[in-house]
């Protein structure tokens, strides 16, 4: 962390040399933040550490100091140009630990730039690998039975694929309102030949009982070991609960968060406008009758919105938490753990 | 008291000022007098104990007599009061021997007879047994009035003071500082534990001394090591409590939004620094600060917040079932936590956790790390602590509590509250679920605490 890491005449020589970082040409992170995110195996949190990596690569920083606060610089940056920064945080903040506690072997600064680098660049090429093993390891737990999902997960789909090849199972996917990723599973599962079937989000107490396994994915696994994913997971939890069915997340472990909500509403995402009420009499009266009688709309396959209005959708939360007790299990790359295990992983990775 | 009563029958009370003389031929006045003097002696026992190891074989005179003459007593109690004053005047000058009998009796009778194995009340002996530095002396009376209390600051206190024993050290010959130093501590720690049974938060600090001590270096000059014993029990007070206090109140602060109504329990030192620090961060929230007999503590903390400008709301326990749903979150403090994630704390918090989680009410707990404890303790009957009974009544109506010969007081001061009533607990590592706890070990990349 102090800047011991070169002979003390080089950091001299770059700190001075360096003494106005920003002056060098601008790195965008924001661009190649999206550009990583444009393949479509590539998660938001690998993409956040690819976008940090290639933010090292243009840095001009001549101490870990310097680096760390770029790198935390450039984080906020892509924190607040996102609009859900929960899961991005997950892999930023992996990262800045990862380089913040990197042992400083090399001669110069330089060299340590460049390995951070290529240890960067490895990890997302291992990251890779991590659904497979997710998969493997979820596999053992599926037997030929239906299986509730929620929304659309790579890593979910990753594992029902897994299984299909050696079982027969058969899926119910939740439409997953607002934004239907519920149809994109669907498709792409029935494409593969497993037989699935959309469920409206308000369906699932009526569907629980034919279920006999629920499998989410995640945004992001918190330090309680409870689960942040795409609204509709807490209420799968409960109705799971309440029929005494397994709950099982998946998630690689680059999408564990140091991060402990209390309530829904702890949530970084939460903001005073969710769930606020309509200023008084102008805004709502005209919008509201008029698209929700447009019956007609019910017949098209559902697109982003059947008949909220954008100002009602603006009103409801993307993600929510999943209360750690409601979980049974968290597949992850590191191992199969109990909720309160990976806590424990969290408290041993990241503190002290 | 009942199995006590042939043995004391025939056991006459020679040991008192009073002539030798069978209770049965005492006249009503002679028995009023008895008594009277037996309280008085009390009284001073409490405010003046002596070692009542002599007394032993003859438990519950006290008691058997006040049995004896509970009915006349009552009769005679408004027509003589110049009277009973100018007994209890006279048994002040008591025999020793007298004195240390009551003290024993007046345990016996007040709530040890279930809760026997949390221990008597023992009082630091006047002339303290062996070399006990002045400090510690003055500490161990601080202990048992009470006038110290709180987990964070009696190790404060207790530090400082060793701090001071430290200082006015000086080896003897044919030893060394680092195997010497620690017996030496040991007799002062002893007779603070006699004071008042020690908090986890000093067993841990003291633990750490005592290892410092061990390593120091034998042949550094003894000032030296002295020194630098001192300056790190500094650094153990400043890392351990005062930067992990700081650490977690910044991160309490991410918990309180505006407009929360924050409810706490009697009086924690971290959460008033929470709360405090979150209103001089700008943020509108109100509190209720919820308290309960014997100690009233929350009174200290209502006045503090209340003087900073934050809106408070006193009420005592029983009113909380009809407050509950007011609020957002509960924050409170801890004597300790257990590996298992249980906090032990002061009595009446489990009560406030199980009604907080009853309505899905964030229950927070804000400790130091210092404060974890190895063990494992499923309930609260296995190991905690009574309030002394100078603390447990209010002084006007203690002696006619205590001339009750059927009553008991027992005044548990902490309770456990289990793992699955608590939401989080805020420490300086972070907020971690309670059963992270027992990784906290291995976070801190320590054996122990």
């Amino acid at each position: 962390m102090s800047p011991r890491l070169a002979p003390p005449s080089v950091v001299a020589a770059q700190t001075i040399s360096e003494s106005s970082p920003i002056a060098s040409p601008p790195f965008d992170i924001i661009a190649a933040y999206r550009r990583i995110l444009n393949d479509d195996s590539i998660s938001m949190p690998v993409a956040a550490i690819l976008a940090l990596v290639e933010l090292i690569e243009f840095s001009a920083a001549g101490t870990t100091f310097e680096l760390v606060q770029a790198l935390t610089d450039g984080a906020e940056q892509l924190k607040s140009r996102t609009p859900n920064s929960i899961s991005l945080s997950a892999g930023v903040e992996l990262f800045v630990a990862f380089v913040t506690l990197f042992p400083h072997e090399s001669d110069s600064f330089d060299d340590l730039k460049a390995e951070l680098v290529s240890e960067g660049r490895k990890y997302a090429q291992e990251a890779q690998t991590y659904r497979a093993k997710i998969a493997e390891f979820t596999f053992k737990f599926i037997k030929d039975n239906a299986i509730l999902t929620h929304s659309y997960s790579r890593v979910v789909m990753h594992a029902l694929l897994h299984a299909h090849k050696h079982k027969r199972i058969s899926v119910y996917v939740t439409e997953a309102r607002p934004r239907g990723l519920g149809i994109k599973t669907c498709e792409a599962l029935t494409a593969l030949g497993v037989p699935c079937t959309v469920v409206l989000d308000s369906a699932v107490a009526y569907l629980m009982d034919k279920v006999d396994v629920v499998l989410v994915g995640s945004e992001a696994v918190v330090e309680s070991g409870g689960l942040i994913n795409a609204v509709g997971s807490y209420q799968l939890a409960i109705i799971a609960k309440a029929h005494h069915k397994p709950f099982y997340a998946l998630a690689e472990s680059y999408k564990f968060h140091r991060l402990f909500p209390l309530s829904q509403y702890d949530l970084p995402t939460h903001t005073p406008n969710i769930l606020s009420f309509p200023r008084a009499p102008a805004s709502t009266p005209p919008p509201t009758p008029a698209r929700g009688l447009s019956s007609t709309n019910l017949g098209h396959p559902p697109p982003a919105s059947a008949s909220m209005t954008s100002d009602q959708l603006a009103r409801n939360p993307e993600v929510d938490y999943t209360r750690p007790d409601l979980i049974t299990l968290v597949f992850s790359d590191v191992g199969i753990l109990t909720p309160s295990g990976v806590s424990q992983y969290l408290v041993g990775m990241f503190a002290g | 008291m009942a199995s006590n009563g042939p043995k004391s029958q025939s056991q006459p009370s020679d040991s008192t000022s009073a002539p030798p003389k069978s209770q049965k031929t005492m006249s009503k006045q002679e028995r009023r007098e008895l008594q009277e003097k037996q309280r008085a002696a009390k009284e001073v026992a409490k405010a003046q104990p002596a070692k009542g190891a002599k007394a032993a074989n003859k438990p519950s005179q006290a008691s058997q007599d006040n049995q004896s003459s509970k009915k006349p007593s009552k009769a005679a109690e408004p027509s003589t009061p110049s009277l009973g004053a100018s007994a209890s005047a006279k048994s002040l000058n008591a025999t020793s021997a007298s004195t240390s009998q009551h003290n024993l009796t007046g345990t016996e009778a007040f709530g040890l007879r279930i809760f026997s194995h949390f221990g008597a009340i023992k009082h630091p002996s006047g002339p303290a047994k062996g070399d006990i530095h002045p400090a510690i002396v003055r500490l161990g009376r601080q202990f048992a009035e009470f006038a110290i209390t709180g987990a964070n600051a009696r190790c404060i206190a207790t530090l400082t003071a060793f701090q001071s024993v430290i200082q006015d050290y000086s080896t003897p010959p044919n030893t060394t500082l680092s195997r010497h130093l620690t017996t030496h501590l040991s007799h002062q720690i002893n007779h603070l534990v006699g004071a008042r049974p020690m908090s986890v938060s000093m067993a841990n600090a003291i633990k750490h001394i005592k290892v410092e001590i061990t390593n120091s270096d034998i042949d550094m000059p003894e000032q030296n090591a002295k020194d630098e014993l001192c300056h790190k029990i500094d650094l153990y007070i400043r890392d351990r409590i005062i930067v992990a206090d700081k650490v977690i109140r910044t991160t309490a602060l991410r918990k309180i939004q505006d407009g929360d109504t924050i409810l706490t329990y009697a009086r924690s030192s971290v959460v008033e620094k929470v709360l405090l620090y979150a209103h001089s961060k700008g943020r509108e929230f109100s509190v209720i600060v919820v308290d309960s007999r014997p100690m009233l503590e929350g009174k200290g903390l209502l006045s503090k917040l209340s003087s900073a400008g934050i809106r408070c709301t006193y009420i005592l326990l029983p009113a909380l079932p009809s407050i509950i749903d007011e609020v957002n979150i509960v924050f409170v403090g801890a004597h300790s936590m257990l590996s298992n994630g249980a906090v032990f704390s002061r009595a009446g918090t489990a009560m406030v956790a199980m009604m907080a989680q009853e309505r899905s009410i964030p229950f927070v707990v804000c400790c130091e790390t210092y404060k974890y404890s190895e063990g494992i303790h499923l309930d609260s009957f296995t190991k905690n602590e009574l309030a002394p009974l100078s603390v447990s009544i209010p002084a006007a109506s203690s002696e006619e509590v205590q001339s009750e010969p059927n009553l008991q007081i027992l005044n548990p001061l902490y309770d456990l509250t289990p793992p699955t009533n608590i939401t989080a607990v805020v420490t300086e590592v972070g907020v971690i679920p309670p059963s992270s706890v027992s990784s906290l070990p291995f976070a801190l990349g320590r054996q122990f605490i």
